[in-house]
């Protein structure tokens, strides 16, 4: 099924993948997806142009290395959308399991040894798949996506391009440059716990409010 | 009228409401409950633990669903205990139940990697060369040790196992054939947790020759007190057998927090009406549970322990003699054994014991007599009572066989009982002098001024004719009352009541330790009285609050005196539980010959871990602390220079600590040199160490060919968490950016050491590979070159046992190891094929020069009975394995390395097996194993049985084992009962005929087999307790005297002043004055002691990166501190603020606190600087770890050897990594700094430094 929309899904799923000798390899074959692309916006594309371009120039060991500090990691980019979801929570598990079943009923086994989270097995489950599930389904982890590809930004990071290649495709708004990344002195804050009866003129729990 | 027929009488009304309206009953469809259902299904529970640092060994079911882990449950099966006494389950604590988070988190380790500048040198030279040329091309270019500086700066690339495999192998078989195998060098510690894992890498390295690491000593975890006392490393109680005492202290030891699967005993004992005490100098949590809670000042807890000591002897021993307390003491310990005394102008001085030796007729017992020690029976007899070391290696006629027992018998087999005491008989009262260190000024301790550092008190003597003519001796128990000042109507100075201050008094104490007087005694009181009623059940459980100190001797020493006195020890229910990272690997014999390859070679290199970093990490360059300020005020001066290292080096040429590496040359080159020369190769060694043609290595650890230079480090964080020193570590070790803040001594100009080599340029970068394997990005795997990532918990076969309980259980792989990880146990054996395949025509069988201590538990104990004495500077001859180490020749096929890891050798059929000084014939189990585990077909090691698979090698543990395998453990109580002369069997019979295998432990935990590796039994009728076969079979300590010794002889134990129990302040590190308002960012600097008491959220650095015991605490760094040091600090909770000395600094959030006493902060052991750490104003670097602040700084008593109970053993004996003494400046930090984009240009920066250099 060589569409379109399958082999720039499988171009972006590669363009997340570890930049070894055989990604580079296929660097070429990749641009050419990427530049044939139909209903890709000219900036997105060129954008992901840019993150080529570095990959096919920049020192093989130091893209390597980048991708090591980046992806492989902290939680904070993470390519495990789980990490993002349940991060640590015991519904990482059956999350996991739930995206394999979805892989198995499409007749899709997965083999190598990345979870099911992984988002370039996402992508490349997708590329067998329509358009509109992709969609659907990028929509559905379109936040996700998003605060991956600003962390990227800020991280002044190539590969918040991809991200944004996502978004376009799910239809969802895009990143924002000026996406505050939490500073790590509000971390307090945004870790802080609401009290649990914050609002004093909230009427007060009456056995009877359960009867009705 | 009657509401009869009103009601329904068979049904109710289906809505009927009940509870006030509250409820009501309802059918409808329940299938939403499907849902929840659904969620905890699972495909299968697997049987695992958590398997590196955490003592607790709980077993745990791993619930797997769709070849995913999604979570576990504490295991509920363990075997009951007995009747009246709680269970062991539940087990585990959040901890545990956190861990299943690790195999897929983001942390995780999921490829090998590789420093990516070491990658790019070596693809470069490897486009061209075979693998060892162009590990040897790099060494040998300067240029090419550019990764070294960027250690710790990321740059990390993914590789594949082969080609991280190949450099690996590639640099092991350079380093053996240029430098020496014993400069390959292995650390992994607390095998008891991972036995498998542990035994694969040190199995790999003792095949090739390489160095292993001790941990127990380094951690600090290891009491010295321990083997000077009893001979055995640390033996102790069940965690169940808490709830058999009926008094328990809780001394440093904060049960809930570091022992949470245990603790419930400890509750439950309080429900049988035991009454609990703690002492911690902060509102530790073990507070809240306790009857009582004192709180000293922290590190004086030596003084109030010996105060205690002082009102037990007053009250049980001469106001009244307690019988039960007299006959224990009479039997068990050296307390009627007699002591010369030295005469010192008008005071005596207590010398060593008096020995069978010393008479002329050596007392009818002639054998190895200068082992013997002596004492008055009560007719006034003097007698070799049986049981002294020098009965346990008869030769093989001797007289002596099957006396080596503790029978109240003398030499000659007459029945004795031995006199406590002379006061009655005595020929005379002399002043004796003792030395006194509680009067010694600290700026930061009180301290209690008395007549000056010594003490004369009044002992009552007796004369006797030796060969030597008249000599003056006393019991110790004399000694032991005159020492704790106790009045017994002789005159001179002693207390006439508790209210006197002097030394050691209730009264004196208080001053020292702020705890009162009243509390000292009655404490002290109530707990002899407990013991006296209940025949020894009081308990002390003592922990790391006591252990990492400097001193760490005196606080527990001043502690077991108490114990001893009551009759505690050997009996259920009493004595210490000292609980600190030791955990009992129970099948130890069956698990030495896999771990140490003893089926093939003997004997291994090990290697004392503190000596070892001390040296190579260059801590000794930057040493403050002078010997002269240990030692006693009754020693002779200058006889040991000044210089720490110095002492160390004079150690481990006498043959008392081991080296590594040892000789300033390749050993293969010289069993080569001498094969040419024809001399046997030891005589060569023997002759050009003697002639000063080959030297030592330690004498010059700075000279390139003494650098070690591969290290592995594999279930361990030593650079992250256990590394005293992290900053010269960093510096010297590793040669990258460091945070260190002092000159050493050449820059100082301070004096420098005399027996090592002053090189002016410190070495950085000694280290040619670090190796990682982990499973999770920590702190070491930062700082090393190649990461291998290794299998967690869940995904691998192994054993893991403990001491707080007595049964054995496995970790199992519930799912294989996630994305490309391998087992321990598969990447060691990968290591070794490749290393058998790169040594093919390089290195053949070669012949190696191993040197060894004079060990412990071995005939050669038996090696420097009196003075101490240095063939180096000709005080005596060099003779190697008594005076000096031993030296071994041994055969190594290095390219049959790989066949030799994956079977069992044929020294154990040849050698047989053993351990702790017993010895047993193994073949029937070499049989026994070659049918489980099936026979090699082919290739060097044709015809052994395999040892293929992580569960085969289990299997080889638990066959070989006397704890695991009835057979042997009949044997082996047999082998004891040729040297004691007493039957033991009876203690395995009942379990003859029992196999423990893998499979059986998978299906539940099962109690191990009683065994003479250890002093306690496992039996229906009493719980795990250590000393009860000494108490009850009467089997020896393994002391000089064969009992416990209140008394330790050693010439060097005395001189530094510890002979007998006492308190000593903290020693002074001098880390503090050099940087003090020399840095000012514009806020208070306050002075306070540092202090690193064990976790709450993790166990040290593990699970210190998991998100929910970063959530659960305050998801960074933090570090305690009392109110009103904050407030003079200007410090709020939750402020950064910034810990710093001349070793380094830390950054951290404030815990200010009401449970922390003034003068002190606390921080937790061992937080990981890879979450949430921010720059340091003082450093311009990120933040250490909390051994940023520390230096190891090593003590001398620990270094003594070839003498009984003081001969080396791997994690048995030797010095310590202590830290607690250290003082850090505490400031509000000005500014945060969380230096995030800064690591590539740091690595850059680097870069430019290290092509420079």
């Amino acid at each position: 099924m060589r569409t379109d929309h399958a082999l720039f899904l499988r171009a972006l799923s590669a363009l997340l993948a570890y930049p070894d000798s055989e990604l580079r390899a296929a660097l070429p074959e990749i641009d050419t997806t990427v530049r044939n692309t139909r209903d890709l916006k000219t900036r997105t594309r060129d954008e992901l142009l840019a993150l080529l371009d570095e990959l096919s120039r920049s020192d093989a060991l130091e893209a390597e290395a980048h991708f090591v500090d980046v992806f492989d990691r902290g939680r904070s980019t993470s390519l495990n959308l789980f990490e993002h979801i349940h991060g640590d929570g015991r519904e990482r598990g059956s999350a996991m399991l739930d995206l394999r079943q979805r892989y198995l009923e499409a007749g899709l086994e997965p083999s190598g040894n990345e979870l099911p989270d992984h988002l370039p097995v996402l992508l490349e489950y997708l590329s067998c798949r329509d358009g509109a599930e992709t969609r659907e389904t990028l929509g559905d982890c379109a936040h996700i996506l998003r605060a991956i590809g600003n962390r990227l930004l800020h991280r002044r990071s190539h590969y918040a391009a991809v991200f944004t290649a996502l978004l376009e495709l799910a239809h969802a708004d895009g990143l924002d440059p000026h996406a505050r990344v939490p500073a790590p002195e509000n971390l307090d804050i945004s870790w802080e716990e609401r009290p649990a009866f914050a609002n004093d003129r909230a009427p007060p729990c009456r056995p009877a409010d359960f009867r009705r | 009228m009657s509401h009869f027929l009103d009601r329904l009488r068979y049904f109710s009304q289906r809505r009927e409401p009940f509870s006030a309206g509250l409820g009501e009953v309802r059918a409808e469809n329940r299938q939403w409950e499907d849902g929840y259902r659904n969620r905890w299904q699972h495909d299968k529970i697997v049987r695992s633990t958590h398997g590196v640092n955490c003592t607790g060994s709980c077993s745990w079911k791993i619930y797997v669903k769709g070849g995913v882990v999604t979570w576990e449950t504490q295991q509920t099966d363990y075997p009951r205990t007995r009747a009246g006494m709680p269970n062991h389950e539940p087990r585990g604590c959040s901890r545990g139940a956190s861990y299943s988070w690790y195999l897929y988190s983001a942390n995780r380790l999921k490829y090998p990697m590789v420093r990516g500048r070491l990658l790019r040198r070596w693809r470069e030279v490897r486009k061209t060369m075979a693998p060892l040329d162009a590990w040897a091309a790099l060494m040998a270019d300067p240029q090419a040790k550019d990764y070294k500086p960027v250690r710790g700066l990321g740059g990390f690339v993914r590789a594949t196992w082969d080609e991280a495999l190949e450099i690996v192998a590639a640099a092991n078989v350079h380093t053996v054939k240029r430098h020496g195998p014993d400069r390959v060098i292995g650390f992994s510690p607390i095998p008891a947790m991972s036995m498998v894992s542990y035994a694969a890498g040190t199995r790999y390295l003792s095949l090739i020759g390489g160095t292993l690491l001790s941990f127990y000593d380094w951690y600090c975890d290891l009491p010295p007190s321990s083997p000077q006392t009893w001979g055995e490393q640390t033996d102790v109680p069940e965690s169940a057998d808490w709830y058999n005492a009926a008094y328990i202290i809780a001394w440093g030891s904060n049960v809930p927090q570091t022992r949470t699967p245990d603790a419930h005993f400890f509750v439950e004992a309080r429900y049988n009406g035991t009454r609990v005490v703690a002492v911690t100098p902060d509102y530790a949590e073990v507070a809240k549970l306790s009857d009582l809670w004192l709180h000293p000042k922290q590190g004086t807890d030596a003084a109030l322990a010996m105060a205690m000591g002082h009102v037990v002897l007053r009250e049980f021993f001469l106001d009244r003699q307690c019988d039960y307390f007299q006959a224990y003491c009479r039997r068990y310990t050296d307390l009627p054994l007699l002591v010369t005394l030295r005469h010192d102008g008008e005071r005596w001085i207590p010398d060593r014991y008096l020995r069978a030796s010393d008479f002329a007729d050596a007392l009818g017992s002639p054998g190895h007599a200068e082992w013997k020690t002596v004492g008055f029976d009560a007719s006034g007899r003097l007698v070799v009572p049986q049981g002294a070391i020098g009965f346990r290696w008869p030769g093989q006629d001797s007289e002596d066989r099957g006396k080596w027992n503790l029978e109240q018998k003398a030499a000659d087999g007459m029945l004795v009982e031995l006199n406590l005491s002379q006061i009655d008989r005595c020929d005379d009262a002399l002043d004796v002098a003792f030395p006194y260190f509680g009067g010694t000024p600290h700026e930061h301790f009180p301290h209690n001024t008395q007549d000056g550092d010594v003490l004369l008190r009044r002992v009552p003597v007796r004369r006797v004719a030796t060969r030597d003519g008249d000599c003056m001796v006393a019991t110790v128990f004399d000694l032991l009352c005159a020492h704790y000042g106790l009045d017994r109507g002789l005159g001179g100075t002693c207390a006439k009541s508790y209210d006197d201050n002097l030394p050691y008094t209730p009264t004196w104490q208080q001053a020292i330790t702020g705890v009162s007087a009243e509390h000292a005694i009655a404490v002290a009181r109530a707990f002899a009285e407990t013991a006296e009623k209940t025949h020894g059940r009081s308990m002390v459980i003592i922990g790391a609050g006591m252990n990492h100190w400097f001193h760490q001797d005196m606080n527990y020493r001043s502690i077991i005196n108490i114990l001893m006195l009551c009759g505690t020890i050997g009996v259920s229910g009493g004595g210490w539980a000292h609980y600190v990272g030791q955990e009992k690997l129970r099948p130890q014999t069956g698990w030495t010959a896999l771990a140490f390859a003893l089926d093939w070679i003997r004997p291994p290199r090990q290697m004392n871990g503190t000596s070892f970093f001390y040296a190579h990490s260059d801590q000794w360059r930057y040493e403050k602390l002078d010997v002269e300020e240990l030692l006693s005020p009754l020693a002779p001066r200058g006889k040991y220079g000044h210089s720490l290292i110095d002492c160390n080096v004079r150690a481990e040429r006498m043959g008392w600590l081991p080296s590594a590496p040892q000789l300033a040359r390749n050993p293969l080159e010289v069993a080569r040199e001498a094969a040419q020369s024809g001399i046997d190769p030891r005589d060569y060694v023997a002759d050009a160490l003697q002639s000063g043609k080959l030297h030592m290595a330690c004498e010059d650890p700075d000279d390139p060919a003494n650098f070690p230079r591969n290290l592995f480090i594999w279930r361990s964080n030593l650079f992250g968490s256990s590394g005293k020193g992290h900053e010269y570590f960093l510096r010297h070790f590793l040669g990258t950016r460091h945070g260190l803040q002092g000159k050493d001594l050449g820059e100082e100009g301070g004096r420098k050491p005399e027996e090592v080599t002053w090189h002016a340029q410190a070495p950085e970068g000694k280290l040619d590979l670090v190796v990682t394997l982990d499973f999770r990005m920590s702190t070491s795997c930062l700082y090393s070159d190649i990461v291998l990532p290794t299998a967690s918990w869940y995904e691998k076969n192994d054993l893991n046992t403990s001491d707080m309980h007595p049964f054995i259980h496995p970790l199992s792989a519930a799912v294989d190891p996630v994305w490309e990880s391998k087992s321990d146990w598969e990447i060691f054996k990968a290591v070794a094929k490749r290393f058998s395949e790169l040594a093919q025509g390089q290195l053949g069988v070669e012949r190696d020069v191993v040197l060894t201590p004079i060990m412990h538990d071995t005939a050669g104990e038996l090696a420097q009975p009196f003075d101490v004495r240095d063939w180096k500077k000709g005080e005596c001859a060099f003779v190697p394995g008594v005076t000096a180490p031993a030296i071994t020749v041994v055969e190594r096929d290095y390219p049959a390395t790989y066949a030799r890891f994956t079977s069992l050798g044929p020294l154990m059929d040849k050698l047989g097996n053993g351990g702790k000084g017993i010895a047993w014939n193994t073949e029937e189990e070499v049989r026994g194993l070659g049918g489980l585990n099936y026979l090699v077909e082919d290739g060097p090691a044709k015809g052994r049985p395999r040892i293929v698979s992580d569960i085969d090698a289990a299997e080889t543990i638990l066959h070989l084992a006397p704890e695991t395998n009835g057979q042997v453990a009949i044997k082996a109580w047999e082998a004891l009962s040729h040297i004691t002369g007493r039957v033991h069997r009876h203690l395995a019979e009942a379990r003859e005929d029992e196999k423990i295998r893998y499979r059986d432990i998978q299906a539940q935990p099962r109690k191990i087999i009683s065994s003479p590796t250890w002093s306690g039994i496992e039996s229906e009728h009493v719980s795990y307790s250590a000393g009860w076969t000494n108490v009850n079979e009467l089997i020896p300590w393994r002391t000089l005297s064969g009992r416990q010794q209140f008394y330790q002889d050693h010439a060097w134990l005395r001189d530094f002043g510890e002979g007998f129990a006492l308190y000593r302040p903290p020693i002074d590190t001098r880390s503090v004055a050099a940087l003090h308002g020399k840095r000012p960012n514009g806020n208070p600097e306050l002075t306070l002691n540092f202090i690193t008491p064990h976790q709450k959220w993790g166990i040290h650095s593990t699970y210190t990166d998991n998100l929910i015991m970063l959530t659960l605490s305050r998801g960074g760094p933090i570090v305690w501190l009392s109110e009103a040091d904050a407030k003079r600090g200007g410090i709020v909770d939750n402020d950064w603020i910034e810990l710093f000395n001349i070793n380094g600094a830390i950054t951290a959030r404030a815990v200010v606190s009401q449970r922390v006493q003034e003068g002190m902060v606390m921080m937790y052991h061992a937080q990981e600087k890879i979450v949430n750490v921010p720059g340091s104003e003082i450093t311009g670097m990120r933040g250490g770890i909390h051994n940023s602040v520390t230096r190891t700084v090593l003590k001398p008593t620990h270094m003594v050897g070839g003498y009984a109970q003081l001969s080396w053993g791997f994690n048995y004996y030797g010095t310590v990594g202590s830290n607690r003494d250290e003082f850090v400046i505490v400031r509000k930090m000005a500014s945060v700094d969380w230096m995030d984009r800064v690591q590539r240009e740091q690595r850059q920066n680097a870069s430019a430094r290290g092509n420079a250099t």
